[in-house]
């Protein structure tokens, strides 16, 4: 325990001080970094439905796009402080979720066909509903993050820190939520959902939860996006990118880890954008396909699992242990 | 405690319960027989509230329980196992009871956990091994303890001996008759092992091609004509 407590120490230690310490300096790439975070705090909301819902979604776009208006008009609009603008945010795109429960009904590819077509009825709304969205026009001039006692957060390293500790505190909150009694549930409910109903499980309410706490989620990270661009349209905010690379980098790290998804999308991400990109300007995503591909054939469980592969070769982590990571 | 009035489902154009009427009272072992495919753990199901019966109703402890959720009877006190055990297949088994009496009493209370494991003899495996890790009778107890963690006042047994050998058959008897004695539950019991049942049950009730054909003291029972007809000549047949 004490042991973990201070790796703990050392990685807030690291991740706090010595990243923005090292790259602060480099603009465009402290900028990659808050990208790569967002993404990889919907990469862990999306893993969490999976992983503990067992629900496939290929429209969390949705959540993130109504995370990203609500917040924004919010503030726009109702005169919101953004603190309170970017819970907001998640609490709507967790209201937008309730349309998404009668489809909760519905098993393997059908749920995830269901959300994904509910993903563009929300942009057709974003792009339709022009007094309150501007429509394709989009939504500029979208207030900065503050300055608090004199540090600017509206700078790179304080997009960087803001989006780090909500990464940080939705992982928490997801290893609260797996270490239930709801949690064990829920592991226990993908493989007999009779089972469990059977010793007075409610299934049915316990997915709709998490689907809830994942919305809300990505629908935070939606409106963390908004203050840190400056600017909304509805292409952007519902873009299937929004979907497509969360899953890439969930698969990629490990969707049935808290550490995988935000590993992944961090790799994924700067890979991307800084190695692929340069070498192929146009299409370097073709390479990131390629890439996952490989992964699922060779390591379905992700980048990690290769790791603790390793490790158990060398006689390391029991698995018990490595499993919960 | 349970009262089913008329029970019918269809499957297509089957008809797996045709207009079954029992009723089981407080405390009460009964055991339900019948051929393959008569409908006993369709019943168990409708019971459960796993299926929902096209007509009749549904009463226990004096409440109509016919539009009520399989969790929701659960909680009301209808604990159940199934025919292929279900475990919580990544839980350990420990884990297994731990959420059955979470979700199913609200509670969670760990002497008690314990003491079903003691019941069951799976205290050695509770905390260290995967349910799946399991052999088939032990898996058979991990279901009966399952069911007694929700603290079940009704507990429906679907052929828990099943696949047992001799030794493991009698073992399991006592170990039911211990959980009655204990517990005091109501017990409704599928078995095919006539000499378990005449054992066990006071009173039998059987069923044939989804209806009840005969209820009463197991010596009765298995010597009307029908249910010779029905139930023996088919075990024979298999």
């Amino acid at each position: 325990m004490q042991r973990r407590a201070l790796i703990g120490i050392a990685l807030a230690i690291v991740l706090y001080a010595l990243v923005p310490l090292a790259f602060a300096g480099n603009l465009y790439l402290m900028s990659m970094i808050v990208a790569a975070l967002t993404i990889g705090g919907v990469a862990l909301a999306w893993a969490l439905l999976g992983n503990l819902g067992g629900l496939v979604s290929f429209g969390h776009a949705a959540f993130f796009g109504v995370g990203s208006y609500a917040s924004a008009l919010l503030v726009m609009k109702a005169g919101w402080p953004i603190g309170g603008s970017l819970i907001a945010g998640g609490v709507c795109a967790a209201l937008a979720a309730v349309l998404v429960l009668p489809a909760l009904r519905l098993r393997g590819p059908y749920f995830a066909l269901a959300v994904l077509a509910y993903a563009h009825i929300f942009r057709i709304i974003a792009t339709e509903w022009k007094g309150l969205t501007n429509g394709a026009g989009g939504i500029g001039n979208i207030p900065r993050f503050p300055v608090v006692f004199g540090y600017d957060f509206a700078s790179k390293t304080g997009g960087y820190w803001i989006v780090l500790s909500l990464v940080l505190a939705f992982a928490a909150i997801y290893a609260w939520v797996r270490d239930s009694h709801a949690g064990l549930a829920l592991r226990a409910m993908q493989h007999s959902e009779d089972a469990t109903r059977a010793v007075g499980v409610n299934s049915q309410f316990l997915k709709a939860l998490m689907l809830f706490l994942s919305a809300f989620m990505t629908g935070v990270m939606g409106a963390f996006n908004a203050h840190y661009i400056n600017f909304l349209e509805p292409d952007y905010a519902f873009s299937g990118l929004w979907t497509m690379l969360p899953i890439v980098a969930a698969i990629f790290g490990g969707y049935r880890t808290i550490t995988g998804p935000l590993i992944g999308a961090v790799v994924v991400y700067l890979l991307d954008q800084l190695v692929f990109k340069a070498l192929m300007p146009i299409g370097h995503q073709i390479v990131l396909g390629a890439l996952l591909g490989a992964m699922i054939l060779f390591a379905p469980e992700g980048l990690l699992s290769l790791f603790r592969r390793r490790r158990l070769q060398q006689g390391g982590v029991p698995a018990a242990a490595s499993r919960n990571a | 405690m349970l009262e089913l009035r008329d029970i019918r489902v269809r499957f297509g154009g089957l008809h797996a319960l045709d207009g079954v009427s029992l009723s089981v009272a407080a405390g009460e072992i009964v055991g339900l027989v019948g051929p393959n495919g008569a409908g006993k753990t369709t019943l168990f199901d409708v019971i459960s509230g796993t299926v929902r019966p096209h007509r009749g109703t549904l009463h226990f402890e004096n409440a109509d329980i016919s539009r009520t959720s399989a969790y929701q009877r659960a909680r009301r006190g209808i604990g159940r196992t199934f025919q292929i055990p279900q475990p919580m297949h990544t839980l350990t088994v420990a884990e297994n009871l731990t959420v059955a009496q979470r979700f199913g009493t609200g509670q969670v209370n760990p002497n008690t956990v314990a003491e079903i494991l003691d019941l069951v003899e799976l205290t050695d495996r509770a905390s260290r091994d995967a349910a799946s890790e399991l052999s088939l009778a032990e898996l058979k107890a991990l279901e009966v303890a399952k069911a007694l963690a929700t603290q079940p006042r009704l507990l429906l047994l679907d052929e828990v001996l099943a696949g047992l050998e001799a030794s493991g058959k009698r073992r399991f008897t006592k170990l039911l008759a211990d959980i009655h004695a204990r517990y005091k539950p109501a017990i409704l019991i599928i078995e095919h092992d006539i000499e378990t049942i005449s054992t066990l049950c006071p009173r039998t009730a059987v069923l044939n091609f989804g209806q009840l054909i005969a209820d009463g003291a197991p010596d009765v029972v298995f010597s009307q004509p029908d249910v010779v007809a029905s139930y023996t000549g088919a075990v024979h047949d298999a």
